[in-house]
């Protein structure tokens, strides 16, 4: 079990992380609370003791911070302040429990013990780990169904290792749990325990190592690669990713090389995008059909060695897409249609996914399977064929047929797009509700096979996105999962008027990030020039410039019918209603003050793509 | 357990890197570093190494004809050479073992794990 200790008096620091320490709690210790955010959101706790007092940050902001960005870690406040102001206060920005200095080191180690338990997997009823399940309340243990039939001291035992089932038990704390004081037990007594215990597992079918030796520390349940779940766990964020031998690691060695692949990675990175280039350049030979073998030879080698990087780096997802691409690219038959554009969406996926990792995912020892989309729906026609139809544009997806086994699925890996087809409204918008909690990140797409408002509302509050089942193909459910995906800014054309050259001149800087292909013209003399042999994706105008104003060109141009479609944005210094007004009339599609910030105005040049691309996906 | 000194081959200097990192993290051994398999030879012969993680796939000398080339030379015959490769098909794995490497370490790997792999291959004590 990890605990983050943020807290700025050294003298606590010592005891605090001797005593944890000496309870097998690994502690990190920070001293303010801006280290305390950064520790609590980067690594991977299962609880947080905190001062109310820390520079920088407080306690209480902080803790409302974490709860605010829906970190449901267990936090318990450290204060010298006893009045039940401070307690409602501490309690209501959302700490699970609060204990006053000066302290009993024992009772904060107790409670904290209680609050782990509290929040863990088996709160209380059945406790389980794998096949095995343990009833409490009878007493009864069984292996897969199978009851065992256990001695006092081993059913204790066994209670012991499931209560803290990611913990290596040391013989010694074995014996301080079990036997009491005058009992003087030998060492050996542990071992025989263990062995006898072993030997009626493996009987009623477990595994000969389900109870794990790590040889100098002591025993452990061995964990598995399916992660048993059986509730939606508040945990997605803090769920511990490392097994039971990673965390048995020194702790500190472990952070330091996390730390370590983090800076490696800001080198790499620019490495693998310059490989993903040429990757696009043999898929783009091959749309044109002049891959020749050489650089299909090249795009294979690179594809390889992406695997072997990626992975090395914790990107399972990369790894996977890259794997993917190995094939296609050794294959003979690269160059049938349906190939092309796996490969295409592949590249994409792949570039995006190196792209968008800034820091490394935190390091998991069980290589688990990644997954590009994850299909909720009891309804195995339906999601077959839509896995095939995924598979087919080098999709990969996994299938749940109900919301435990998704919720499983998510606590393993982590799609890119959800596509949700329940046919039950209760369950549909629990799903709903939990992913907008847990993944706000991760779009939905659900298929609704009833057009009515209320199922449009719903979806839409939840953040998803609606598709009517009866009015789409499998094939337009994978493109529409595939445009949440990805940005529509991929190589989108936008053209920028303005008089002003210093802006214009940072445009392309400033935009980068989004790949949008960049034109500028500072004379609007040459707008339809211009417009005509670029034909953009999007028109970014300014007002104000001499001899013909933005306004103008806008109207220019949708007295054209050919391009009514074109989304136009306005983006100039004034702020009144009234110009505001007459840019609209003219025919704008949005309109933003200056100064513009680069992500506000990529975001609303890319929501308006958004809306041409599905239109154009419509009506083709 | 005395200090091994690893050579690792591989065109991927992210690898290299990471490589010697973490094997120095995890077990405080040497770590030298060759980013293609001629190179590899040089340093193979010159230095005295214990073992040798090759990378099955390089371009123009590849993994598997650094390892012939290896095994010509009375001074890096006797090294252990394990591969390093991201394909994991058994059929492979049976072809590298045919030819005469002492093991087959699957990309990816977590670094720090390493040792502990090097050491069970190559039936090291590692010290708990």
């Amino acid at each position: 079990m990890k605990i983050l200790l943020i807290e700025d008096d050294e003298a606590i620091i010592s005891l605090l992380t001797k005593s944890l320490t000496a309870h097998r709690y690994v502690v990190d210790a920070v001293r303010d609370g801006e280290m305390g955010w950064v520790y609590g959101t980067t690594f991977e706790y299962d609880l947080i003791v905190m001062d109310i007092m820390l520079p920088k940050v407080d306690g209480i902001t902080l803790c409302q911070r974490f709860r605010a960005e829906e970190y449901t870690i267990p936090i318990v406040l450290l204060t010298a302040q006893d009045s039940s102001t401070a307690k409602i206060q501490g309690l209501n920005a959302g700490a699970d429990d609060y204990v006053i200095k000066p302290f009993d080191v024992e009772e904060l180690i107790a409670r904290i013990r209680a609050l782990l338990r509290r929040c863990s997997a088996t709160p209380s009823l059945l406790m389980s780990w794998g096949d095995l399940l343990l009833d409490p309340v009878t007493c009864e243990v069984t292996y897969n169904g199978q009851p065992l039939n256990l001695t006092t001291k081993e059913y204790e035992l066994i209670e012991l290792l499931l209560q803290d089932s990611r913990h290596v038990m040391s013989n010694d704390e074995i014996l301080d749990r079990l036997w009491s004081s005058d009992e003087f037990p030998a060492e050996a007594t542990v071992r025989s325990h263990i062995r006898r215990l072993r030997y009626k597992l493996q009987e009623a079918g477990a595994p000969h190592d389900f109870i794990g030796t790590l040889y100098g520390r002591g025993y452990y349940l061995k964990s598995f690669d399916q992660p048993i779940a059986p509730l939606p766990q508040p945990s997605l964020k803090t769920a511990p990713s490392l097994t039971t031998l990673d965390a048995s690691r020194d702790s500190t060695q472990t952070l330091q090389y996390t730390a370590f692949l983090n800076e490696t990675w800001l080198t790499t990175q620019p490495h693998c995008l310059a490989q993903v280039e040429i990757l696009f350049q043999a898929v783009q030979a091959l749309q044109a059909n002049v891959l020749t073998e050489p650089l299909q030879q090249q795009a294979h080698h690179i594809a390889h060695k992406l695997v072997g990087t990626l992975g090395v780096f914790g990107l399972t997802q990369g790894e996977h897409l890259a794997r993917r691409l190995e094939d296609l690219f050794s294959g003979a038959q690269l160059r049938q249609p349906e190939q092309v554009i796996a490969l295409e969406n592949l590249v994409s996926l792949l570039q995006q996914e190196i792209q968008s990792t800034l820091t490394l995912p935190r390091r998991s020892a069980v290589a688990q399977y990644s997954l590009a989309m994850l299909i909720i729906d009891a309804d195995a026609g339906f999601t077959q064929a839509l896995a095939e139809t995924a598979s087919q544009c080098g999709i990969k997806s996994a299938i749940a047929p109900t919301l435990e086994v998704a919720y499983q699925s998510l606590a393993s890996s982590t799609p890119n797009v959800i596509v949700l087809r329940l046919s039950d409204p209760t369950q549909r918008r629990e799903c709903l509700q939990t992913l907008a909690d847990y993944l706000p990140k991760i779009p939905i797409l659900t298929v609704a096979n009833q057009d009515t408002l209320d199922q449009r509302l719903e979806v839409s509050r939840w953040g998803g996105t609606f598709l009517l089942e009866q009015s789409v193909t499998f094939e337009q459910i994978v493109t529409y999962a595939v445009g949440l995906v990805q940005p529509p800014s991929a190589d989108a054309k936008v053209m920028f008027v303005d008089d002003d050259d210093l802006w214009l001149r940072s445009l392309p800087a400033l935009l980068e990030p989004w790949r949008f292909k960049v034109t500028t013209l500072s004379d609007p003399q040459q707008f339809w020039n211009v417009l005509q042999s670029v034909s953009p994706d999007a028109l970014v105008l300014d007002i104000k410039m001499p001899d013909i104003d933005g306004l103008e060109l806008c109207q220019v141009l949708r007295s054209d019918p050919q391009w009514q479609q074109l989304p136009v944005l306005f983006v100039s210094a004034l702020e009144d209603a009234k110009t505001q007004n007459k840019a609209f009339v003219v025919g704008a599609d949005d309109y933003l003050c200056k100064p513009v910030m680069g992500d506000d105005l990529a975001g609303r040049i890319l929501n308006r793509l958004r809306r041409i691309k599905s239109f154009t996906n419509r009506s083709s | 357990m005395e200090v091994k000194r690893v050579l690792i081959i591989d065109d991927e200097e992210s690898i290299q890197t990471v490589v010697k990192f973490g094997i120095a993290m995890a077990a405080g051994w040497e770590v030298l570093t060759a980013s293609s398999g001629p190179q590899g030879i040089d340093t193979a012969q010159s230095e005295s190494i214990d073992v040798i993680l090759l990378d099955v796939m390089m371009p123009e000398m590849d993994g598997i004809a650094t390892f012939h080339a290896l095994k010509t030379y009375p001074e890096t015959e006797e090294i252990p050479v394990i591969f390093l490769t991201a394909k994991a098909q058994t059929a492979e794995k049976n072809h590298f073992n045919d030819l005469g490497v002492s093991g087959v370490i699957t990309k990816p790997f977590n670094s720090l794990d390493l040792p502990g792999q090097i050491s069970k291959i190559l039936h090291w004590e590692l010290q708990s």
